[in-house]
């Protein structure tokens, strides 16, 4: 049979396992385990993405006991595809804290790969408990990797995650414990079956529960006004944690997606709660972090603030759920991950070339390396503008397509404007840092090819998204059909395939 | 019974919302605790009241209490035991490198 | 395939002068851009030889099918001549550029992006989609903020630039709404096609929308009125790249999408009024403005304004000629304007200045460019036998013919007239202010020389264009201007004449008026320049664009702090009532009972106590929260309480858990509170704590309601299955251990790896911080220090075996009854923790050297392989599997798969708790260890 599905989660479980094993003795050898595990998950991810390329389901029964009793795992081309996503993303920045972000502090080496078990996890598990499970998993590993190499500044704003995030895991129990007092189900599928087949006077205590769960996920995403938390926290982190963080963004999004074409489909009853409160939702998360970019005064702080603009972005395509809008934020998505990942890892490249004026929009030093710095800028702000030719563009112009002006005046509007908020935003960040200069570069800061290629590596993808944006897209719309006919779903999750 | 059941849960999360709404961490890590309590008492509610039917063999299957809830509540304390812990050490942590308690760590406030 | 290699070639033949450069210097960099735009014009002859031939080429390449958006290129009449003027001019201006630019300015890069620009120039006008135009159309804008700011170290370079790229991109935002809007109504990008579904366009309901969001687009490229204030700004860049921009290509790519477009917006009045109307504006304010410029180059910006202004106008009167008459301006602009660039650039370059109430007399020192800047502005004035004089002719006529206005119809000649007369003025006060007019004052460079021959030659080539096109039109520029002309009407040219003379006629005499006129302005321009001082206010542009660009950044900090103040309790509070809306509404808003069906059961005096004592602990722990250490004792009692519900609802494993958890929980906090302040300041406001309880109560009643809504209602159960299989399937009595280790094995995989991840959180937070213990930490006292009550040490030594035999007994029996790996591993835990206590760190380290980290590991490891094991027999990850076994002595044992399992657990829980507590136990060792390895 076909144990393909589990490799994203054991893979990154065991190494991190086998490292926690070598703590304090083998630094290197954990480099290696990292490595391995990080580059298996990238080759694993791509198999998956092959395998339901055609459009089939893979349902992995965990303990061989049938849905809905036992855990299942749920490889579909949405999973498969953010799987990816964050296989590619992780390998990169990997690369990026190998060149010393690793040693800024303790059991790293731990973290990252746990961190990806839990990502992957929410991304597979077709089961709504075990979903809370690997966002536990998820969460407690982020909070450690956000802490990674201390100081006041990471502190504080890790404190204020962790306390959200634990509130918001009581949140989480609280709706599934609804779910399961109403339907006595836990697994996905089957709660989409009894939600649509419910009485109407269970109407009102789903309907709580489903805006509850938007809520725990909204946190996750940093929606507004739910997303105070996130520019702290990302623009303190470590490089190459605020790139890998780029990803926990979408898991929050990815739920929501998924709960809202899976367990409250248009025929549940919050059909149409869902189809009126995400696409606003969206578009004021949009206009936040379009205020946020523009009042910034530091890079990496504007970069977060592209981060929540880019999640309300995505939700204001995924919230219309009809095919077309879903498949242009499946579209943007990796885009976007990857770019605000390369952006994150270059303001460490910068800041760390600007010495004491850090990533100010001061007047300071050029850096060491203006040209292939500035390069690489230009590059990621094009890209995170939304200018053409690269992805963000096209990404912007599926979105835009996906819905006709005359009926989405609001949506064409705010996406225009924020994509305009961001060019001038990163116009004033390049012009203080690359042009507004003085004095000499700080000597001995030149960054070698460790960190330079893994940077470049991430942006250049927004290059081949470009280059291959009618594949991708093809897929992305395929996949959003795919989410738009839970029936098939349902289907394969509950066959009966009980053991004898 | 249900009333009284469901009081308590409303009684025990109105104290942890209004702890975790504190300036100080130790306040919010108690409020987080008493939070988790409620939780996992509604999660254990929602496998109904059954008195005396322990989800054990020999019981008649009819009768026992709903297991699943249990092992769920069973995950939801271990979790949340970690959870806690580490909340409570990152307010040590945080009183090291901020130097005082306060949630944003301001110092002492009028 | 002709047409990809025009554009092609200049955009990756960008990368040589950069190479060349580093190679083998300057003149390698300019000779290999000018080899690349030589052969672009080369690849630019077979296409435009079958344009001649009246067969326009075309490139299709479909590639974006969901959004139709494919690669089209075509080149037909319009294209055709605009692809000769970005090349030859682009030529030239390398040449140029070679002499202009000093040697620290770096030529690879300036060629480099110079070639990006005209291929993205290319780009445009070759483009037959929309969307693609689009593309190279803000390329353009990208390329050009990187040439304005070329010389970034001077303020002025960076402020043009950024104006320049912050209005022409808002600009391209609002031409990509109006492109998807017209592809949408058309039903197809395709500019081919488009051209023919003009009336659908403009009879469609979005016609408006539409045409708005293009001109937009338009204008802000071409700096029409209101939005010309980029351009003079843009005069910081070097000024081969103003004779670049501003002549040929950069501000013509509005004109030239207003004539792509022409046959499908254009035949409408919004169109006449609005294109017209601000064409007419702008002509008229350009010229006014740039009589009064001091700077060489701003005279030439501001006439390029209005000359821009003119074509706009022409489009926008839309009869065939005034299209004709158009297209000729383009053509005669783009060359006096790029040679008056040049011009002033070698005067800059001699001089050192762009001052005219400085720059005078140079007659005597550069007579040949003296010659050719005359000619040139003669041009650009309209003067007889020069080209400019042509078209503006065209352009005076076109004003006569027009009746649209009717009454006022008088006006337009007249307004175009005054234009005239102003265009005649600047080009007065460029040639005598500069040749003659006087003496140079004290000028930076003295004297100026002529400059190399090779730095004159280009404008010597487009000087030369000027003369032969104002004297031989019809052999020279004619069958160009039908061809494009041709292209824009799309249909057959009306009769017109490109002779010189047509007699004395109206147009004729409008000439000679603003030939006076200017004369007579100029002569009297200390009164106009008194009046300008007086009357005109003075509008600075780029301080209002960078005030207005401060006071927006300003606005969004504010805004955005006001929201995000870094307070930890508001986000939690905005938190919280986001799930109060989430629950409450929906409860709220029903139109059905929240009760259900089911009848509620009957209170013991036994529970009652309980739920109260729960209740009144937990509303001790609010109530005393300051001090700390009592608040501790009743969070300890709810506690016990919830362990006593689990035991009253029949879940003793759920009881023995949490008590477990409970000791330890407690514990923790206590060992934290040792570090920590006693009690809490009072600092909350008033407000805020009754905004706290409002939010408390709501939630909590909230929940309430929820749970009496689930309380009372049925529900069908999957855990029939499990009571059913549970030992059948799962061998196993206690169906909630069989649950946590076989049928949802994975989640408890999941918890121990969540466990794990915490513990060793903590121990990387704990590592090296340095806490002094609280100074009224009354009670408490550290373990390290080494007086230990005798007996109670020797109590617990006698204890731990017993504890640890306890423990493996709650182990071995948890598959069939209460008991299990977590159970057993938090016993064992505490009973180890009891010696830690009891006998402190020192001792309990040397007595057994337990090492956590492996334990933890070695845990989660084993669950995970045991898991892993089920492969072996082609089953999914976890399946479990159990037999019954006869040893002797023992007898009849069951083993199950899931024991192992349950080990993984057991050994992950022990590792868990003690390293969270032994860490937190020994901080001040660690810390001490800690300052030794960094002093």
């Amino acid at each position: 049979m076909n144990h393909w599905p589990i490799v994203p989660l054991l893979l990154p479980l065991t190494g991190g396992m086998i490292n926690l094993l070598l703590t304090g003795r083998h630094p290197r050898a954990q480099r290696a385990v990292s490595l391995v595990c990080t580059a298996g998950l990238l080759v694993a991810s791509l198999y998956l993405l092959g395998l339901v390329y055609s459009g089939d389901f893979f349902v992995y029964r965990l303990g061989d006991w049938a849905a809905p009793f036992g855990i299942v795992l749920v490889l579909d081309r949405l999973s498969a595809l953010l799987l990816f996503t964050t296989s590619v993303l992780a390998l990169l920045t990997l690369l990026y804290a190998l060149a010393g972000d690793d040693r800024r502090g303790h059991n790293f080496h731990i973290f990252f790969p746990l961190q990806l078990l839990g990502i992957n996890g929410a991304f597979l598990t077709g089961d709504l408990f075990n979903l809370f499970v690997f966002f536990e998993i998820l969460l407690i590993a982020s909070y450690c990797l956000a802490l990674h190499g201390g100081g006041p500044a990471r502190i504080r704003a890790g404190l204020h995650y962790v306390v959200l995030n634990l509130t918001g895991s009581a949140l989480f129990l609280l709706a599934i414990g609804t779910l399961y007092g109403l339907t006595g189900t836990l697994n996905m599928a089957d709660l989409a079956i009894r939600v649509a087949a419910s009485a109407p006077e269970q109407a009102p205590l789903f309907r709580a529960s489903a805006l509850l769960l938007l809520v725990v996920f909204g946190l996750k995403a940093a929606l507004l006004p739910l997303h105070f938390w996130l520019p702290g926290l990302y623009s303190s982190a470590v490089a190459s944690v605020a790139a890998l963080f780029a990803i926990t963004t979408k898991v929050g999004l990815y739920a929501i997606l998924r709960i809202f074409t899976l367990m409250f489909n248009d025929q549940g009853p919050v059909s149409e709660a869902a189809s009126t409160v995400l696409p606003a939702l969206g578009l004021m998360t949009v206009v936040a972090g379009g205020f946020g970019v523009l009042g910034a005064q530091r890079l990496r702080l504007l970069i977060a603030y592209l981060v929540v603009i880019s999640v309300g972005t995505l939700l204001a395509g995924m919230g219309q759920l009809n095919v077309k809008g879903i498949g242009a934020a499946l579209y943007y998505l990796p885009h976007t991950t990857w770019v605000t990942g390369g952006l994150f890892l270059l303001a460490d490249l910068i800041a760390h070339q600007r010495g004491p004026h850090d990533d100010g929009f001061t007047r300071g030093p050029p850096p060491a390396q203006p040209a292939r710095l500035g390069l690489l800028f230009f590059l990621g702000a094009v890209a995170a503008a939304g200018l053409p030719p690269l992805s963000g563009f096209i990404g912007k112009v599926l979105l835009l397509r996906s819905v006709a002006l005359t009926e989405a005046v609001w949506l064409w509007g705010v996406v225009l404007l924020a994509g305009l908020t961001a060019l001038i935003a990163l116009t004033r960040a390049g012009s203080h840092i690359f042009w507004r200069t003085e004095g000499e570069a700080v000597a001995g800061t030149a960054a070698g090819m460790t960190r330079l290629a893994p940077t470049a590596l991430l942006l250049v993808l927004s290059v081949v998204l470009t280059v291959f944006a009618a594949p991708v897209s093809r897929f992305t719309e395929a996949a959003a059909l795919q989410l738009l006919t839970p029936e098939r779903y349902i289907a394969a999750v509950l066959a009966r395939g009980e053991r004898p | 019974m249900e009333a009284l059941a469901s009081l308590t849960v409303a009684v025990v999360v109105a104290c942890g919302v209004y702890l975790v709404l504190r300036a100080r961490t130790f306040p919010v890590a108690m409020g987080l605790a008493l939070l988790s309590y409620a939780v996992n008492l509604f999660l254990f509610f929602t496998g109904r009241l059954v008195s005396g039917a322990p989800p054990l063999l020999g019981n008649s299957p009819s009768a026992s209490a709903d297991p699943l809830p249990q092992a769920l509540v069973l995950t939801a304390i271990v979790i949340g035991f970690g959870m806690t812990a580490f909340v409570v050490i990152l307010a040590l942590r945080a009183r090291g490198e901020l130097g005082n308690d306060h949630v944003d760590g301001k110092g002492e406030q009028p | 395939m002709y047409l990809p290699f025009i554009i092609l070639l200049p955009l990756f033949g960008a990368l040589l002068p950069f190479l060349a450069m580093n190679l083998s210097g300057r003149k390698a960099s300019a000779l290999v851009a000018a080899a690349v735009t030589a052969t672009a014009l080369l690849a630019a002859f077979p296409p435009l030889l079958s344009v001649f031939d009246g067969a326009a080429m075309e490139m299709y390449w479909p590639w974006l099918p969901q959004v139709g958006f494919d690669l089209a290129l075509r080149m037909d009449g319009l294209s055709s001549l605009f692809v000769l003027l970005i090349l030859g001019i682009g030529l030239l201006v390398i040449l140029y550029a070679h002499y202009y630019l000093s040697e620290h300015d770096s030529a690879g890069r300036f060629y480099c992006i110079l070639l990006v620009f005209m291929g993205a120039m290319l780009g445009v006008v070759l483009s037959d989609h929309l969307l693609l135009l689009l593309v190279f159309w803000e390329l353009t804008s990208l390329s050009s903020f990187l040439l304005i700011g070329f010389r970034h170290q001077t303020a002025e370079a960076r402020r043009g630039a950024g104006m320049a790229l912050a209005l022409t991109g808002a600009g391209g935002l609002a031409l990509l709404a109006g492109f998807l809007l017209l592809g949408d109504i058309a039903g197809t990008y395709r500019i081919s096609a488009l051209l023919a579904a003009g009336n659908l366009v403009r009879g469609h309901a979005l016609y408006v929308p539409v045409l708005l969001l293009i001109l937009l687009g338009a204008f802000t490229k071409s700096a029409q009125f209101p939005f010309h204030f980029w351009l003079p700004q843009a005069m910081a860049a070097p000024t081969p790249v103003s004779a670049y921009l501003h002549s040929a290509t950069m501000v013509k790519a509005g004109v030239f999408l207003l004539a792509r477009l022409f046959p499908v917006l254009a035949g409408t009045d919004l169109w006449f009024f609005t294109v017209g109307g601000t064409g007419l504006v702008t002509l008229l304010f350009g010229a006014y403005m740039a009589f009064f410029m001091h700077d060489l180059k701003g005279l030439l910006a501001y006439s390029t304004i209005s000359h821009l202004g003119l074509i706009v106008l022409l489009l926008g009167i839309d009869t065939p000629l005034a299209v004709v008459a158009g297209i000729f301006h383009i053509i005669n602009h783009a060359t006096f304007k790029a040679s008056l660039f040049m011009a002033a650039g070698i005067i800059d370059h001699e001089t050192g200045t762009r001052d005219m109430r400085r720059i005078n007399g140079l007659w005597r020192y550069m007579p040949h460019t003296g010659v050719l800047a005359m000619v040139a502005s003669a041009a650009m004035a309209g003067v007889p036998l020069l080209n400019g004089f042509l078209s503006k002719e065209m352009f005076f006529a076109e004003t006569l013919h027009l009746k649209a206005l009717g009454p006022l119809s008088g006006l337009l000649p007249a307004a175009a007239t005054l234009a005239g007369v102003f265009a005649v003025a600047y080009s007065a006060r460029f040639i005598h202010d500069v040749f003659f007019n006087g003496k140079p004052v004290n000028l930076p460079k003295f004297p100026p020389h002529e400059p190399p021959r090779f730095m004159r030659l280009p404008v010597v080539i487009l000087v030369g264009q000027c003369l032969v096109v104002g004297v031989f039109p019809s052999l020279t520029v004619a069958p160009f201007l039908a061809l494009a002309a041709g292209a824009v009407v799309g249909g057959p040219l009306p009769e017109y004449s490109l002779a010189i003379w047509h007699g004395f006629n109206l147009p004729f005499a409008m000439s000679l008026i603003a030939l006076t006129g200017g004369i007579a302005v100029y002569s009297r321009r200390h009164i106009l320049f008194a009046f300008h001082q007086r009357m005109l206010p003075k509008v600075d542009a780029h301080v209002l664009f960078k005030g207005s660009i401060e006071k927006l950044t300003q606005a969004a900090r504010s805004l955005t702090l006001l929201g995000e103040n870094g307070s930890l309790q508001r986000s939690v509070a905005l938190l919280l009532v986001a799930a109060l809306l989430a629950v409450g509404l929906p409860l709220f808003a029903a139109k059905v009972p929240l009760t259900g069906p089911l009848p509620t059961s009957s209170i013991d005096a036994l529970t009652l106590a309980g739920a109260l004592m729960m209740m009144a602990a937990a509303l001790l722990t609010v109530f005393w929260h300051r001090r700390r250490f009592t608040a501790l004792i009743a969070l300890s009692v709810v506690g016990l309480m919830v362990a006593l519900t689990f035991v009253r609802f029949s879940a003793p494993d759920l009881a023995l858990t949490q008590l477990a958890v409970e000791v330890v929980t407690i514990l923790l906090f206590l060992l934290a509170l040792f570090f920590l302040p006693q009690a809490s300041p009072s600092e909350s406001m008033p407000l805020r704590r009754s905004r706290d309880l409002l939010l408390a109560l709501g939630f909590g009643g909230c929940t309430g309601l929820l749970t009496w809504g689930l309380l009372t209602r049925p529900y069908q159960s999957i855990s029939a299955y499990f009571l059913a299989n549970s030992v059948s399937k799962g061998g196993g009595a206690n169906v909630v251990n069989v649950i946590l280790v076989d049928f949802r094995g994975f989640d408890t995989l999941g918890e121990i790896t969540v466990l794990a991840l915490a513990a060793v959180g903590i121990y990387s937070l704990l590592d090296g911080l340095c806490l002094e213990p609280d100074a009224n930490a009354g009670g408490q006292r550290r373990w390290a220090d080494e007086r230990h009550p005798l007996i109670l040490a020797q109590i617990t030594r006698f204890f731990l075996p017993l504890a640890l035999l306890v423990s493996l007994h709650f182990f071995l029996r948890g598959h069939n009854a209460p008991g299990g790996g977590f159970i057993a591993g938090l016993i064992t835990a505490v009973a180890l923790i009891l010696q830690y206590m009891a006998n402190g760190i020192a001792w309990t380290r040397q007595q057994w050297r337990l090492r956590y980290h492996p334990l933890i590991a070695w845990g989660v490891l084993i669950a995970a392989v045991t898991g892993a094991g089920s492969w072996w027999f082609d089953r999914p990850f976890l399946t479990s599997a159990f037999g019954h076994f006869s040893l002797p002595v023992v007898g009849e044992i069951e083993l199950a798969t899931a024991m192992l399992f349950d080990l993984g657990v057991y050994l992950a829980v022990v590792g868990v708790v003690m390293l969270i507590l032994a860490t937190l136990g020994d901080l001040s060792g660690r810390c001490a260890e800690a300052q030794r390895r960094c002093p």
